[in-house]
């Protein structure tokens, strides 16, 4: 995995400012970020950002939007922490699933795998 | 745009709500195949970059230390109904990538510890961890050609497994094996023994 192109990783070392971390909390992975209704976008925006708030529109989990963005967590951690800054992604804390599983949501988790 | 808000007090749904699951094991024991098998979309390979963390990253020199070196994630979604999906995340196999482990660990609703009956030891690392930090887990015993098939209690007694914990015979190419696999362990993880 080493030796590849090194043109997107100085690309992506652009879009975080060498930033490798995000500043403040590390977001699960399926912590669900949702684009806050309303919000308005900078202009200068890049287009991966605008491309998250775009997705998020429909919440879903950091893990989802690395993927779409085809970026490694880390830098889309980064890139959702600069958003949530801006006010325009809210990012919730998942609880434990042991705790947010009801009977409901686990007859819905089961019936759902059995019918896969 | 009638989409949910994410402010308090603005949403009308029910939250999103995103379900983990680990698969473990060692080295090619299947947990790739095991997460494509079942996932909806293609097995992603989530790049995790390794920034400056201690985790003996090959030496490097210079700002190139920070960015050179990548695990792959695999990760995989089913999708419940909007707003409800399970996400199973193979988790990296090699010792220096520990940290990630806890990381993924973390209110996960618990973990499928894959094992292969020629090489039993290999999911030790696995089994311990998760028994010490208390995550319900199954033992998939992927029964590759040429493997005998085991008897469930000669496995349990060569991880020393507790009694309660669920061992299941599977085929992780094969779908039906794999849903088996994962109601028994939500089954287990939210029943208990
Ligand atoms: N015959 C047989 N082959 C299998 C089975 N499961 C996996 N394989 C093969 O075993 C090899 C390793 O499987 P992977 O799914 O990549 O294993 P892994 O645990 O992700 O491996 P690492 O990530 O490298 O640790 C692949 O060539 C698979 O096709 C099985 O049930 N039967
Ligand atoms: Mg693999």
């Amino acid at each position: 995995m080493t030796g590849e192109d090194p043109g997107p990783l100085i690309r992506l070392f652009g879009l975080t400012g060498g930033r490798a971390r995000p500043q403040g909390e590390m977001f699960d992975l399926v912590a669900i970020v949702t684009t806050v209704f309303g919000a308005r976008p900078p202009a200068d925006l890049q287009p991966e950002h605008h491309a998250v708030l775009a997705l998020c529109r429909r919440p879903k989990p950091v893990a989802d939007v690395a993927a779409h963005l085809r970026l490694p967590v880390n830098i889309t951690r980064v890139i959702l922490g600069d958003l949530r800054r801006e006010g325009l992604v809210g990012i919730e804390r998942p609880r434990p699933a042991a705790q947010t599983i009801d009977e409901r949501i686990y007859r819905e988790v089961l019936d759902g795998l059995r019918s896969l | 745009m009638g989409y949910a808000a994410s402010e308090p007090g603005t949403t009308a749904v029910a939250p999103a709500l995103a379900i983990k699951i680990l698969v473990a094991g060692g080295f090619g024991v299947g947990k790739t195949t095991m997460v494509g098998t079942i996932s909806e979309i293609r097995p992603l390979h989530t790049e995790e970059l390794l920034s400056d963390r201690g985790v003996g990253v090959d030496d490097t020199s210079g700002v190139e230390e920070k960015i050179t070196t990548t695990v792959a994630l695999d990760f995989g979604r089913i999708t419940i109904r909007e707003g409800l999906w399970l996400y199973l995340f193979g988790t990296p196999g090699q010792d220096r990538f520990w940290f990630m482990w806890d990381e993924l660990a973390l209110g996960a609703l618990g973990a499928v510890v894959l094992a292969d009956t020629r090489r039993l030891q290999d999911c030790f690392p696995a089994v311990d961890y998760f028994e010490q930090r208390g995550i319900p887990f199954v033992v998939g015993v992927n029964c590759f050609e040429g493997a005998r098939r085991y008897d469930p209690d000669k496995v349990r007694r060569a991880l020393g497994l507790n009694p309660s914990i669920p061992i299941v015979l599977c085929d992780v190419r094969e779908r039906a094996s794999v849903k088996e696999v994962l109601t028994t362990l939500v089954t287990y993880a939210v029943e208990g023994p």
